[in-house]
């Protein structure tokens, strides 16, 4: 079970140091100043911190619950932006990205547990690629969103982040344990998953963008001025915005494909030969889209229909991937329990 | 209460009591309004007034010293100085009197009282009546009060409803639907086809909005040169534009041509020279100048006269549902103004 446990200084163990990543946190520290201050503080005072000291002991935080809470701030942000849409009024954008925000860390925090207890960057099935997809995802929105203040953004994101999230919360076979190492210990390869995996990210915003795109495109076509229509950009921001995500994309995956040729080259029987064939296909269909919208072939409408397909075929390939890499050890007994 | 306050009256006429000629007869020129102004003041029984005169109303805001007479030497002093009948005045224009006043000049800086509902130009008149009267020193503490008031309860309508949401002006649409192909409108070049005067109004409104150059072509080319020069734009032989047409983001036409002047094919091929680029056309002529067929085209948007007059007609007919809640507003604003004034003149009389 992998938790993060708040414990006051009456409990016994005492488990003072937690170490998540790189970050060694000390809660006893801070609750045995907390009682230092309490000793020259009034009674009142000194009750008040021993009921918060009592919370504190009670409160158990484990790496699901840590992605189910973050899971349920993007759902909340996604909720706040549609009902304002309803009311069609436009959302507070401090909210959503402080709601966003909050669900970002909440889910690092998640991220970070299970990377501690499996000693790796957490990408070993289902549940945890699709994780680090949505993780992806939220990041990227705090890249672009600021800089390039694309209204609606945030809604979207936030509402593909709870699917993404919530959905591998749902389904409890993606969280199947596997064995302890799963990268062998090979940082490149470990570099490897954890690019392609963010190129994801970046292929999923790109399909937001150009599903953006086409709602825009459709609102004017059909001569659509209310509702959602009046509060997304323009759709020549948004075919541009597509064009730099598709090239970001494809020189994150390019350079992830990179790392794990190198690894492929000297362990060839290591790597199942659907995985591989299966994301040289995606890598190669994003690398057509690039040269024909390069050469202006594939623009506008067409270069979003392009995005969204490719992107559902990438989500789409990631389980059969997982699943042929399981295949092999199957008979592996798991080292690693994820908690339920 | 002092009675003074009992004789805060308004005359007016406006777009609800009379029609276009009435108007035409009753709009008071300048130099008539300041008469008007001088001779109310004149009198012994109007203590401070103000007139406000625009393209659809005549409105005299005024308090009187006493109550009885007031409205008839008010109908009179206006009948005689505009050299109107008063049977036609009487007719065509309503008279209001304390607290009905309070509302009814806030209902009409807000705009609710408009043709246009919730267009803000109303605002501007009635700030540009007030600061006339008050340099005339026609206005005094009531109607100081009342119109300074008036102006912050409208900018409260204004922004806690709906009543200014969406563009009612054909010019307004057409930039609105311009920001939503092009984001920013300071790359966009402009092409305006014919010198039709809602055309014109269209790429003025463009202009306003910062688009980066605007050309004009006429069949008449001096046409197109003035309408260049007041568009602060360059002029292109007519037979030229086609020519042309690739180096421009949104096309405005209103020319008088019999036949459509821009076909599907000579569209698409602009397009093959810049697939990325949208391209928005405005045919706002009669017969329309531009192919109807183009709009199956990628990535170019087309709206005729129709469409955007149906897009205007919308955002008016969804500012009318928002009047019951900015009328409520603004009540809430002329009830406390009310009981200010009343305090005040108590205070007065004691």
């Amino acid at each position: 079970m992998r938790r993060l446990v708040l414990i006051g200084p009456a409990a016994e163990p005492r488990p003072h140091h937690i170490n998540i990543g790189q970050i060694s946190w000390d809660f006893s520290f801070s609750t045995e100043i907390l009682i230092k201050r309490n000793h020259s503080s009034r009674l009142p005072a000194r009750q008040k911190h021993f009921q918060l000291r009592t919370m504190l002991r009670e409160l158990v935080l484990t790496d699901r619950s840590a992605f189910a809470a973050g899971a349920v701030i993007y759902g909340i942000a996604f909720l706040l932006g549609l009902v304002m849409l309803l009311l069609r009024r436009p959302y507070s954008r401090a909210a959503m990205f402080a709601l966003l925000s909050g669900g970002f860390l909440i889910q690092t925090l998640g991220l970070n547990l299970r990377g501690a207890e499996i000693k790796a960057c957490p990408l070993g099935n289902s549940f945890e690629i699709a994780q680090f997809i949505s993780w992806s995802l939220v990041l990227l929105f705090f890249i672009i969103g600021p800089a390039f203040r694309l209204r609606l953004l945030g809604f979207f994101t936030a509402g593909l982040a709870a699917l993404l999230s919530g959905v591998a919360l749902l389904v409890p076979n993606w969280d199947q344990p596997y064995p302890a190492g799963i990268f062998g210990g090979n940082p490149w390869i470990e570099l490897h998953a954890a690019l392609a995996i963010f190129s994801y990210g970046v292929f999923a915003i790109l399909s937001l963008v150009s599903i953006m795109f086409l709602i825009q495109q459709h609102g004017l076509k059909k001569k659509q001025f209310r509702g959602v229509y009046q509060y997304l950009p323009s759709v020549q921001q948004l075919d541009q915005m597509a064009k730099r995500l598709l090239l970001t994309g494809v020189i994150v995956l390019s350079a992830a494909l990179l790392f794990g040729a190198v690894f492929w080259v000297n362990n060839p029987e290591l790597v199942p030969i659907f995985k591989l064939t299966a994301t040289c296909l995606i890598w190669f269909g994003y690398l057509v889209v690039v040269v024909l919208r390069i050469q202006k072939k594939l623009v506008t409408r067409h270069h979003a229909i392009a995005s969204i397909i490719l992107f559902l075929l990438a989500i789409a390939s990631l389980w059969p991937v997982q699943s042929a890499r399981e295949e092999p050890s199957a008979g592996v007994e798991a080292t690693v329990q994820p908690s339920k | 209460m002092g009675d003074s306050l009992q004789s805060l009256f308004v005359l007016g006429s406006s777009h609800n009591e009379a029609p276009l000629e009435v108007r035409e007869r009753l709009a008071l020129s300048t130099e008539k309004l300041k008469t008007l102004q001088k001779t109310l003041l004149e009198d012994e029984i109007i203590r401070e007034c103000l007139v406000v005169n625009t393209c659809n109303r005549l409105e005299v805001y005024g308090i009187a010293n006493t109550s009885n007479r007031t409205e008839d030497s008010v109908r009179q002093h206006l009948c005689h100085i505009q050299g109107v009948e008063r049977e036609l005045l009487d007719q065509h224009s309503f008279w209001l009197t304390n607290l009905d006043v309070i509302q009814h000049a806030l209902e009409v800086s807000s705009g609710l009282d408009s043709q246009m509902v919730g267009e803000t130009e109303i605002l501007g008149q009635m700030k540009d009546a007030y600061a006339q009267a008050k340099d005339e020193n026609a206005t005094g503490s009531v109607l100081n009060r009342l119109f300074e008031k008036s102006f912050q309860a409208a900018k409260s309508a204004r922004t806690q409803t709906g009543i200014t949401r969406g563009q009612i002006s054909i010019g307004n649409v057409a930039v609105d639907l311009a920001s939503r192909i092009f984001g920013k409108l300071s790359q966009s070049r402009v092409l305006l086809l014919g010198s039709g005067e809602v055309g014109q109004k269209t790429a003025q409104a463009l202009r306003s909005r910062g688009v980066a150059d605007i050309a004009v072509s006429s069949r008449t080319y001096e046409n197109a040169h003035r309408l260049a020069h007041e568009l602060k734009g360059s002029a292109i032989e007519f037979e030229d534009f086609t020519e042309q047409l690739h180096n421009f983001d949104v096309i405005i036409s209103s020319t008088a041509s019999p036949g459509a002047l821009l076909r599907k094919d000579a569209v698409a091929e602009v397009m093959r020279g810049r697939p990325e680029r949208p391209l928005f056309l405005i045919d706002l002529a009669l017969p329309r100048d531009i192919d109807s067929a183009v709009e199956e085209l990628e990535n170019v948007y087309l709206y005729n006269l129709d469409d955007l007059s149906s897009i205007a007609n919308q955002n008016l007919a969804a500012r009318k549902t928002e009047i019951d809640h900015a009328r409520a507003i603004l009540k809430g604003h002329a009830w406390n103004l009310w009981l200010q004034l009343r305090r005040r003149e108590l205070m007065r009389d004691v």
